[in-house]
C-alpha cells in the first residue's frame, strides 16, 4: 500500500520543486560517467586501431621460416584478416648502376591497417593506396630512384627477373618496426618472388604474417597459437611491435583510466550532496509522517520507491543525454581529432547505466535510508532525531562503492588503492585542518559585529557543514590538480622523450680511417650528429675471479626475471664524456683526460640483475683477448630515446688496441634524405638504419595521445565545476535563512553579500590548501607507481592551489547566493519555516 | 482511555542528568476533555508526547485505549498513532509541499484508506477552507494553517486528539476561533481530547484539569 503511496509523495515533492536539484544532479552525473566512459571507451579503441597502422595489422607472427599451414588456418577460422610479407636483402640492377636494397615481398592483402602512399615521382607528397605493388611490377623508395639512375616506367633486375618500375613509395605504414630495415626499401609482389629466383635455401628471410580482426577472437587465436609457435617465431601487437609506442599507449590508457575514474569519484560527490540535502530537507517530513502514523518501514518504502523511480528515471535520461552530449562533443572535436574514432558500442552504454546506478545506490541511497530513524519528538523539539548511528553505514557504503567501482573501472586493486588511499589521507588531515576553521570563522563572526554574531549563533553546527563543505571543495579542485599534473607530467616526459631534430639515422660499421672524414662530410652539409663512438663486440667473462656463465645460471635458477645477462655478447664502446641522457647513480664518471687502469660504466638494469657494484673486477674476451677493467659507476639510460646506448661503456683508449668500427646517429630532414645517397656512395661498406619513419610515427601517436588526453582532462574539469556547484546548492539552505534572518534585522545587502564573499573565499582557500597537500601526495604515488615518472614537487602549486580555490569558490559561491539578497527575506523564512 | 502509572522521564543534557517528569499517575477517560496545565518548562509538551507515544519514558508504564504502549516498539507504536491519535501542534507542523487537502488527506493515505480525498474535502469544508484545498501552507495565514492542521487530526476518525498549546502561535481573535472549532469537532466526532495550555479560560472549558508543577501532579 505504500507503493502508490510512495509514488504520490515523489510527484508532490516534485511538484513543490523538491526534488528538481536532486534530480537533476542525478542526471548530470549520470550523463558526465556515460559521456566520459564513452568517449574514453572510443578513444581507446581509435588509439589502438591508429597505432596498429605502425604494423600495419593488430598481430604479427615474424618468423624465419614459413608459419604452420594449422595456424593460418585457425585464423580464418577465428574469422580473422590476413596478409603476408616476405623480407630479404638483395643487390637490384637498373641500366648502368647497382644497389644493395631491403626487398620486400608482400601478397594483396597487404596493409590489413594503414595505407601505402604512393607517387609518380621520388621526393613529393603522394597519394594513399589500398595496397601493394600488382604482380609484374616492383614499387621504389625515392632516394633509389636518383641513386640507380631510374625514373617510373624504367626496368629493374632482382635476380634473374626484369620488373618495370610501377611507382614511387612515399610511405609503407610498418616501415619503422624493428631495426631490420637496413637498406631502402624495394617493394614487390609475392607472386613474382620465386621468378628472381633470389631466396635460396639459406638465405635470411624474414616472414611476416599480418592478422587483423576484433579484439576477442584476436586474444583467442594470440593465446591459441602463442604456445604452438617455434623458435624461430615471435608474436606480437602493437604495443610490444613498436618501441617507444607501447609505453606511450600503455601510459594513455592508464590517464584515460584515471579520467575516468575520478569522473566517478566527482559524479559520486555531486550525488551524495543532493541526496544528502533531500534528506536534510526531509528530517521534518518524515517526523511528522511518523506522528500521523507512518511506521519505520513504511519510511523505507517509501523512500526507496522513490529512489528507484528517480534511480531509473535519471539513469535513462542520464545516459541518453551522456550519448548525445559524447556524439556533440565528436562532432565538435572533429576537426581537431586527427583519428577517426569507432562508433560507440552498446558496451560504454551499459557501463554508464551500470555505474551510475551504482553510483545512486552507494551515494544516494543513504542519507535516504538514515529517514527511517528519524524520531517523531522532533515534532515538538527540533533538535532531536538527528539520526547519528546511521552516518557509518553512510560512510561505508560510500566506501565500498567508490573502492568497487574503481577497482572495476581500472581492473587494477593497487591503482585503486592508491588513489584511495591518497584521497584518505587528504581527506583526515583535511577535516582535523578544517576542523581549525571552526574556531577562525568564530574570530570572524566577532570582528564582523554583533548581527554577525546572532546569526552565527549556531556556530558549533555550521563548524561541522563548514569542514564538511571544505573537504568536498577540496576534493573536487584535488582531483582537478590530481589530472592536471599527471597530464602535464605525462606530456612532459614525451616531449623530452624525443625531442624536435632528434637523431634519426644511425651509421655503423664506419671503418676508424672513414672517422674524420665523415665527421667532416657531416660538417660540410650542415647535418647535426653525435660523437662518432668506437663499437666492438665483446662480453664479459668473469667477475671478481667468478666465472659469469655460472653466475648467470645460479641467478636463473632463482629466478629468471629476463633480465640482461652478463655473460652475454654486447657493443661495447669507450669515451671520455658521458652520452646525454645518461645519469650516474653510483659511483664516478671518468675525468675527461682519464689514463689510468682500465675502468667501465655499467647501466643501471645489467648491474642490478646481475649484482654488480662500483669496485667489482671484471674480465672481458674481447676478440678472442682478454681484458681487465674495474666497474667506476653505474648509470640509467633513457633506451627509447632513439640515441646510440651502450650497457657498458670504457674508459677512454682502453679499447685502442682493439680493432674497432664506428657508430653515430646524426638527424636529417624529409628533404635533405638524399644526402644519405652522397654518403653511402662515398663509403659503401657503412650501413645507415633509418628510424625516421618510426620517430615520426612514435611523434604523431604522441600528438594524437596528448590530445585525447587533454579532452578528457576538459570533460572531467567540467564535472568537478558542476560538483562544486551542487555542493553550494546543498548548503544554501541553511545560508538563506541566515541570511535572512540578518536582513530582517536590518543589515544591508552590502553586508550580506560581504561577509557571503568572505565565508567562501575562506572555505575556497582552505580547500585549496588542502587540495594542494592531498594531489601532491596523490601524484607522488601516481607518478612513481603507476606511470613510471619522476616525480618532482611542483612549487607553483602550492601558491595556485589556494588561490584558485579561493577565486573559483568565492565567485561561484557569492553568485550562486545573489538569490539571497534579491528575493525579499520573508519569502525565504516562509519557504525554510 | 488513557492510563499512566509511575510515569517518569529523565534526559541526560550537557549539565547531567535532568528528570523532567517524576512519577506521574493519571487517567483520562473516553470522551473526556482534559487540560494539561502548569507554568512553561514544567513538563507539559514531554508528558502529551509520551501519553501520544511520539516519545518513549524512561520509567512507567502508559495505556492508549487497548495498548500499553510502553511494551511496543517504534513500528508498532506508529501503527497506533495512524489507527486512533491525532494532533494539533503550536506551530502547526504542515508539510510545506503538499497543499491543505493533501495535507488532510495524508493519515488516511498512509493507512491505505481509498476514500481518502472524500473524506478530507469532507472536513475541510467543515473548517471553512473549502476555497483553499490547493494552496501550500506557505501561501495561507495562520489561523487557516491551524485549521487545516485541525481537519487533518479529524479526518482520519482519531479517537483521542492531543492538542500542544493550539493557540500559542495566534492571535487572540484567531486563537478563539480555532479553540471553538476544536470543542466543536470533538463534541461532533466524540473524540477524547488531550490538550495543553496555560489559558485559564481555555482550561475552564474543558471537564477537568490536570496541573503539573516542575514534573509532578498537584
Ligand atoms: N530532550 C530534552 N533534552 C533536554 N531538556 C529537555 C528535553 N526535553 C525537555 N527538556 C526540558 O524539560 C523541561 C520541560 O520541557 P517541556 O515539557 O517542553 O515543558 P512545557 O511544555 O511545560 O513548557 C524544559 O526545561 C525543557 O528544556
Ligand atoms: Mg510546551
Amino acid at each position: 500500500m505504500h507503493f502508490s503511496l510512495a509514488l504520490k509523495l515523489l510527484w508532490r515533492d516534485w511538484r513543490a520543486g523538491e526534488l528538481t536539484l536532486l534530480l537533476v544532479s542525478l542526471i548530470i552525473a549520470v550523463s558526465t560517467v556515460t559521456t566520459i566512459t564513452l568517449f574514453v571507451d572510443r578513444l581507446q579503441q581509435a588509439l589502438l586501431k591508429e597505432s596498429a597502422t605502425f604494423l600495419a595489422a593488430d598481430r604479427v607472427v615474424a618468423s624465419s621460416d614459413p608459419l604452420a599451414d594449422e595456424i593460418l588456418a585457425r585464423a580464418r577460422e577465428l574469422g580473422l584478416e590476413q596478409a603476408e610479407t616476405l623480407s630479404f636483402l638483395s643487390m637490384v640492377f637498373s641500366n648502368d648502376r647497382a644497389q644493395f636494397t631491403a626487398v620486400k615481398a608482400v601478397n594483396d592483402k597487404y596493409p590489413l591497417r594503414g595505407k601505402l602512399i604512393v607517387s609518380d615521382a621520388p621526393f613529393v607528397r603522394g597519394t594513399p593506396v589500398e595496397s601493394g605493388p600488382p604482380p609484374g611490377e616492383v614499387w621504389l623508395e625515392s632516394r633509389l630512384l636518383p641513386s640507380l639512375g631510374v625514373k617510373k616506367g624504367d626496368i629493374l633486375d632482382i635476380g634473374v627477373a626484369s620488373f618495370p618500375i610501377g611507382n614511387v613509395l612515399v610511405k609503407e605504414p610498418d616501415r619503422g618496426s624493428g631495426f631490420n630495415s637496413v637498406g631502402p626499401r624495394v617493394m614487390m609482389n609475392l607472386v613474382d618472388v620465386p621468378a628472381t629466383e633470389v631466396v635460396q635455401p639459406g638465405s635470411r628471410l624474414t616472414y611476416r604474417y599480418l592478422f587483423a580482426g576484433d579484439v576477442a577472437a584476436l586474444d583467442e587465436f594470440e593465446a591459441w597459437a602463442k604456445p604452438k609457435l617455434g623458435v624461430e617465431a615471435r608474436m606480437f601487437g602493437v604495443k610490444e611491435g613498436a618501441a617507444g609506442i607501447g609505453d606511450a599507449l600503455d601510459r594513455a590508457e592508464r590517464f584515460l583510466l584515471l579520467g575516468g575514474l575520478l569522473g566517478v569519484i566527482l559524479a559520486g560527490v555531486a550525488i551524495a550532496l543532493a541526496a544528502q540535502r533531500y534528506s536534510l530537507r526531509h528530517y521534518d517530513h518524515v517526523a511528522i509522517l511518523k506522528t500521523l502514523g507512518a511506521t519505520p518501514n513504511g519510511i523505507d518504502t517509501i523512500f526507496v520507491v522513490m529512489f528507484l523511480t528517480l534511480g531509473a528515471l535519471s539513469t535513462i535520461v542520464g545516459s541518453g543525454i551522456g550519448f548525445v552530449v559524447q556524439m556533440a562533443a565528436v562532432q565538435i572535436l572533429e576537426p581537431l581529432i586527427p583519428i577517426e574514432l569507432p562508433n560507440p558500442g552498446l558496451r560504454p552504454v551499459g557501463l554508464g547505466l551500470v555505474t551510475g546506478f551504482i553510483c545512486l545506490l552507494s551515494f544516494a541511497l543513504p542519507p535516504l535510508l538514515k529517514l527511517r530513524a528519524i524520531v517523531p519528538v522532533r515534532v515538538i523539539r527540533r533538535d532531536l532525531g538527528e539520526a547519528g548511528i546511521a552516518d557509518r553505514m553512510t560512510y561505508s557504503f560510500a566506501f565500498i562503492g567508490i573502492i568497487g567501482l574503481m577497482w572495476w573501472y581500472s581492473q587494477d586493486l593497487w591503482l585503486t588503492m592508491l588513489i584511495f588511499s591518497g584521497g584518505a589521507v587528504a581527506a583526515l588531515v583535511m577535516s582535523v585542518v578544517a576542523y581549525g576553521l571552526l574556531h577562525s570563522g568564530r574570530i570572524f563572526g566577532m570582528q564582523a559585529g554583533s548581527t554577525w554574531r546572532l546569526a552565527l549563533a549556531g556556530m558549533q553546527r555550521r563548524g561541522q557543514e563548514n569542514t564538511m563543505q571544505i573537504l568536498v571543495f577540496g576534493l573536487a579542485i584535488m582531483l582537478l590538480l590530481i589530472l592536471y599534473l599527471v597530464r602535464t607530467a605525462l606530456v612532459e616526459e614525451w616531449r623530452a622523450q624525443i625531442p624536435e631534430n632528434a637523431p634519426n639515422h644511425f651509421a655503423i660499421n664506419i671503418s676508424p680511417e672513414d672517422v674524420d672524414p665523415i665527421g667532416q662530410l657531416f660538417r660540410e652539409n650542415g647535418v647535426a650528429s653525435q660523437p662518432l663512438y668506437p663499437m666492438i663486440r665483446g662480453r664479459i667473462t668473469s667477475v671478481n675471479g667468478q666465472l659469469s656463465k655460472e653466475r648467470d645460471e645460479q641467478r636463473e635458477a632463482v629466478s629468471d626475471d629476463g633480465g640482461p645477462r652478463a655473460s652475454s655478447g654486447r657493443n661495447l664502446t669507450w669515451t671520455a664524456h658521458i652520452p646525454d641522457d645518461n645519469r650516474i647513480i653510483a659511483g664516478k664518471w671518468w675525468p675527461e683526460n682519464y689514463r689510468g687502469p682500465t675502468q667501465v660504466s655499467l647501466e643501471k638494469d645489467l648491474a642490478q640483475t646481475n649484482r654488480l657494484k662500483v669496485g667489482d673486477d671484471l674480465v672481458f674476451t674481447i676478440q678472442g683477448r682478454e681484458l681487465t677493467a674495474i666497474v667506476a659507476s653505474i648509470r640509467t639510460v633513457s633506451w627509447d630515446n632513439m640515441q646510440p646506448n651502450f650497457y657498458i661503456i670504457f674508459s677512454p683508449g682502453a679499447l685502442e688496441d682493439f680493432p674497432s668500427t664506428y657508430m653515430t646517429s646524426f638527424f636529417l630532414d624529409k628533404h635533405e634524405k638524399l644526402f644519405l645517397n652522397t654518403l653511402l656512395n662515398q663509403y659503401p661498406t657503412m650501413t645507415v638504419i633509418e628510424v625516421d619513419a618510426l620517430i615520426e610515427q612514435i611523434q604523431s601517436i604522441i600528438s594524437q595521445v596528448t590530445l585525447a588526453i587533454e579532452l578528457v582532462l576538459g570533460l572531467i574539469l567540467i564535472s568537478g565545476g558542476l560538483v562544486l556547484l551542487a555542493s553550494i546548492q546543498a548548503s544554501m539552505d541553511e545560508r538563506f535563512k541566515q541570511h535572512a534572518i540578518l536582513r530582517t534585522l536590518g543589515a544591508s545587502q552590502k553586508l550580506v553579500l560581504g561577509s557571503l564573499a568572505i565565508e567562501f573565499c575562506t572555505l575556497g582557500f582552505f580547500a585549496g590548501v588542502l587540495a594542494t597537500f592531498g594531489s601532491e601526495i596523490t601524484v607522488y604515488g601516481l607518478e612513481t607507481e603507476i606511470f613510471q615518472l619522476e616525480y618532482e614537487i611542483n612549487p607553483e602549486l602550492w601558491v595556485l592551489g589556494p588561490v584558485v580555490g579561493m577565486v573559483l569558490i568565492g565567485v561561484v559561491g557569492t553568485l550562486a547566493t545573489l538569490k539571497v539578497v534579491r528575493t525579499p527575506p520573508i519569502t525565504v523564512l516562509r519557504e525554510l519555516s | 482511555m488513557i492510563k499512566t502509572v509511575g510515569l517518569g522521564k529523565t534526559v541526560s543534557t550537557s549539565e547531567g542528568q535532568l528528570t523532567i517528569l517524576k512519577g506521574i499517575d493519571l487517567e483520562i477517560k473516553k470522551s473526556e476533555s482534559v487540560a494539561i496545565v502548569g507554568a512553561s518548562g514544567s513538563g507539559k509538551t514531554t508528558l502529551l508526547s509520551l501519553l501520544a507515544g511520539l516519545d518513549t519514558p524512561t520509567r512507567g508504564d502508559i495505556f492508549l485505549g487497548e495498548y500499553e504502549l510502553t511494551a511496543l516498539d517504534e513500528e508498532q507504536r506508529a501503527k497506533v498513532r495512524g489507527q486512533m491519535v491525532g494532533f494539533v501542534f503550536q506551530n502547526f507542523q504542515l508539510l510545506t509541499s503538499l497543499t491543505a487537502i493533501e495535507n488532510v488527506m495524508l493519515p488516511s493515505e498512509l493507512k491505505g484508506d481509498s476514500r481518502a480525498q472524500e473524506k478530507a474535502s469532507d472536513v475541510l469544508q467543515r473548517v471553512g477552507l473549502g476555497h483553499r484545498f490547493n494552496h501550500y501552507p506557505g501561501q495561507l495565514s495562520g489561523g487557516e494553517q491551524q485549521r487545516v492542521a485541525i481537519a487533518r487530526a479529524f479526518a482520519s476518525n482519531a479517537e483521542v486528539l492531543f492538542a500542544d498549546e493550539p493557540t500559542g502561535n495566534l492571535d487572540t481573535g484567531t486563537g478563539a476561533h480555532i479553540i471553538d472549532l476544536i470543542f466543536e469537532l470533538n463534541e461532533e466526532f466524540g473524540t477524547t481530547l488531550v490538550l495543553v495550555t496555560h489559558d485559564v479560560r481555555l482550561a475552564d472549558r474543558c471537564t477537568r484539569s490536570i496541573k503539573i508543577d516542575s514534573g509532578e501532579l498537584k
